[in-house]
This record gives structure tokens, sequence and C-alpha cells, in this order.
């Protein structure tokens, strides 16, 4: 089963959306993304891309270490798409340039900033490669565009249609999420279906959520574990996409439907939709990292967040893990940093929790 | 001729599906030219997408295609978007 949503709002064509009161209820139309801006020479691309992102990963693996000083501090562009689907864009800020007039432009400066400050400051790494890869982003992608997705070498946000989602750069930890998406591309390379998925699209929001606690220095009991805060419009009821501390309770709205997340291996969800619910059961991990997190107390980006990198970068790691198998590395590294004791004992228990054994 | 799209993925992890019957619409050659390309670059199997990326399938006819972005041809960004905007 998929979530499906059933509401109440019409759009013309080329025009703005506007919500009646009385529809079909399979006009499903207001949340789609961008009209007639196409992507051009879209397979020759693919395929360029394909075979980038087959030889980055190949070059991260094999790279040397880079000098002492690269990556020290980020290396930022941003560019606007201007309601095009084409990228990357016209470049509007480089590292070091004055805020400009456009929101949108900074806030996606910003959180780069924020994301690169938790990677280096706290965990040691030099950029999302871990050799200072300059960090690029573009914004304003299409029209109406109700999304932000990793495209393996930039993040790409659209404004959303601002009827049902606002501007996709405002929250924080969706810029972390995307980010991480890079961390994981250049780490695990866990596969993106299924439970390898699933807790590609889990660190993405541990870190994400990690990346917005360190920049507002929120210990773990006063963080608010949500993904996505400030995405939705006021009219939706829900208060973000995620919530890791309440997986399924985000939302209930009867246009977006009701948020699907389990938070245990009980509500575990086959699909084949979304590569194997890996927006869905991402919830389980997200659990166990909140519950491990909450149980040690203090910051969580601390030893919950170090015992949660290190298994992300844990050379045994492999690109099929599934849940299981992450957990047991997230065991053995906090029993390699800390020794046995509480934090492999919080560990243990958060995935125990969940349902999931290592 | 009866088109249905279903969207799914996205940071949100929201699915959308429409369907539009082209019978009745005046544009209905263009929508058949654009169903014709957009078919014929679709994949018969689906598609890996980029994280977070919009996966689309489209079904004319019993047959379905799939693809997923960022990387739609031209036809099949017009087509999908046609379709979750005046499909019902």
């Amino acid at each position: 089963m998929e979530p499906t949503a059933h509401g109440a709002a019409d759009r013309t064509p080329g025009g703005r959306a506007c919500f009646c009161t009385i529809v079909p209820p399979h006009v499903l139309d207001r949340l789609a993304e961008a009209g007639d801006a196409a992507v051009r020479d879209a397979a020759r691309r693919s395929l360029a891309l394909d075979a980038r992102h087959r030889e980055n990963r190949v070059l991260a693996r094999r790279a040397a270490p880079p000098p002492a000083t690269a990556g020290d501090r980020p290396e930022r562009t941003v560019r606007d798409a201007r309601h095009t689907e084409h990228l990357p864009g016209r470049t509007v800020r480089r590292e070091g340039g004055a805020a400009v007039a456009d929101g949108s432009v900074n806030r996606a400066y910003d959180g780069l900033g924020a994301t690169f400050a938790l990677y280096r400051a706290v965990y040691g790494r030099r950029s999302i490669d871990g050799a200072g890869l300059p960090l690029d982003a573009t914004v304003h992608y299409g029209r109406d565009y109700d999304n932000a997705f990793w495209d393996g070498e930039r993040m790409v946000f659209g404004d959303g249609d601002g009827e049902v989602f606002g501007d996709f750069t405002v929250p924080l930890d969706v810029i972390g999420h995307e980010l991480t998406h890079g961390v994981t591309q250049y780490t695990a390379e866990l596969e993106y279906r299924g439970q390898s998925g699933a807790l590609n699209e889990s660190l993405s929001d541990v870190f994400g959520s990690l990346v917005k606690q360190y920049a507002l220095q929120q210990t773990a009991d006063r963080a608010d574990w949500l993904i996505g805060a400030g995405l939705l419009a006021p009219r939706v009821h829900g208060v973000a996409l995620r919530s890791m501390r309440a997986p399924g309770t985000a939302y209930d709205d009867e246009v977006l439907g009701k948020d699907p997340q389990p938070a245990t291996m009980d509500g575990y969800v086959d699909t084949r939709d979304d590569d194997g619910g890996v927006h869905i059961n991402s919830g389980i991990p997200n659990h166990a990292f909140y519950l491990a997190a909450t149980a040690l107390g203090g910051n969580a980006w601390e030893r919950a967040g170090q015992v949660w990198y290190d298994a992300l970068t844990s050379p045994g790691l492999r690109p099929d893990a599934d849940f299981a198998a992450f957990a047991a590395a997230t065991v053995e590294a906090a029993r390699a940093r800390y020794g046995e004791g509480r934090e492999a004992d919080a560990v243990a228990k958060g995935w125990a929790q969940v349902g999931v054994t290592g | 001729m009866r088109i249905s799209v279903t969207r799914t993925g996205g940071l949100a992890g929201i699915a959308r599906r429409a369907e539009l019957d082209t019978s009745a619409r005046t544009d209905a050659p263009h929508v058949h030219a654009l169903v014709r390309e957009a078919m014929a670059s679709g994949l018969r199997t689906r598609s890996f997408g980029v994280p977070d990326g919009f996966h689309y399938e489209i079904t004319v006819d019993g047959r379905t295609v799939h693809c997923a972005d960022p990387r739609l041809t031209e036809a099949q960004r017009e087509l999908v978007s046609l379709v979750l905007q005046e499909g019902a």
C-alpha cells in the first residue's frame, strides 16, 4: 500500500493553484510540479552523470589523504535555476560573497555552511568527500516544484507550490539531509532500495537533524527531532515530514494523507514504491537513533552521533547492509570508541526497542 | 486514450496518482504525440533514481514505462505535468 492523497484544490493550466470547496476526490493535481520546462539532452547527460558518479565513487575510495589544510573551510557555490529544470543554473553566490537579496540563496549558502561545520568540527570530516569537495547547490529548480534532491553532485531545491509545501531551503535539517546523501555516497555507498535504502535515508535524517541541533546548540531533550519543520504550508495539518521521536505522527491531513512511517519492525512496510519504502521504513532506524541519543542525554551529536558516524564510515559496512547489519556496526562502533558501558548499552537497547537485533 | 501517471518517492515519500482521458480533449492529437514520444524513451523496468528524486510510472493501454528525476525527456516532463495537473 502506498499513501495517496485526495484533496481540495484545482489548478488551471499554467495558472495558480486554487482551493475549492467541492472537487472530485481524485484530483491530485495541486502538488504537481513544474510545467513546461524540461531537461535538454537528458539521455546524453544522464549517461555522462552515471559515468561521473561511478568515477567519483571509485576515486573517493582510492583517494590519497588530502593536504592538511584542504577542506578546513567550505567552498560553496549557490546557483539559480530560475524556475527551469536545467542544471546547474546561473551562479548567484560564491564562497565569501556577501548575502544577496534572495532568501533562498542565502539559506542554501548558510545551510551548506552549517552542515560543513558539523562534519568538520565534530567528526573531523573535510567536506562531504573527506577531501575538501566544493559544496554546490541549485535553488529555484522548476516551477512550484515540491521536492529537494541530491543528484550525485549537488543539492537541488524546489520552491514548493505554496499551497502544501513551502520553499525547501527553509528547514536546515533538509539541507543537512541532502548533503548527507553525498557523505553516504562517498562512504558506505548504501544502495538506495529496500533496507539499505531506508538506512541511507535514515542517516540523512539523523545527520540532518544533528546539523540543526548543533547549529542551535540544543541538547537531545530540547531538540524537536523533526525533519522538515516549517516546510508544510500553514493550512496543512502537520508539523513536518517526519518525526524521529514519534514516527507516523508528523502529519495527518486530507491532502497529504497520514504519515506512514513505522517506529518499529512490527510496522515494516513492504512496497515496491519509493524504492522499496526508503522514506517509510527509515522511521525504524530513525527511532533507534532517537532512543539511543535520548538515553545517553546531552548533545546528540557527541556520543550517539559519533557512534552513527563511525558506523557509517566503517570499512566493514557493505552497500547492501540491512537494519541488523547496521545495528551491529553501531554497537561495535560504540564498543570500539567507548568500551563496554553506557554507550554500547544505550545503542543496543535502542535497536532492541524498535525490534532490530544486530 | 487513458493515460495514468503515478509519482512516488521524493524527500517526502508521498505518492501522487492521476489519470487523464483524452477522448474529450481538443488537444488530443498533441497529447497523443507526447505519449508516443514519452513512452518510446521510457524504461521497461523501474529506473534507479537519485536520492530523494521523484519516480514516475506512465501507463497507457496496459503498457507501462518508468522514468525518474532529473532525467526526464522534454516529452516525459510535459506529459507527467499535464496528467498530474489536469488528470483526475
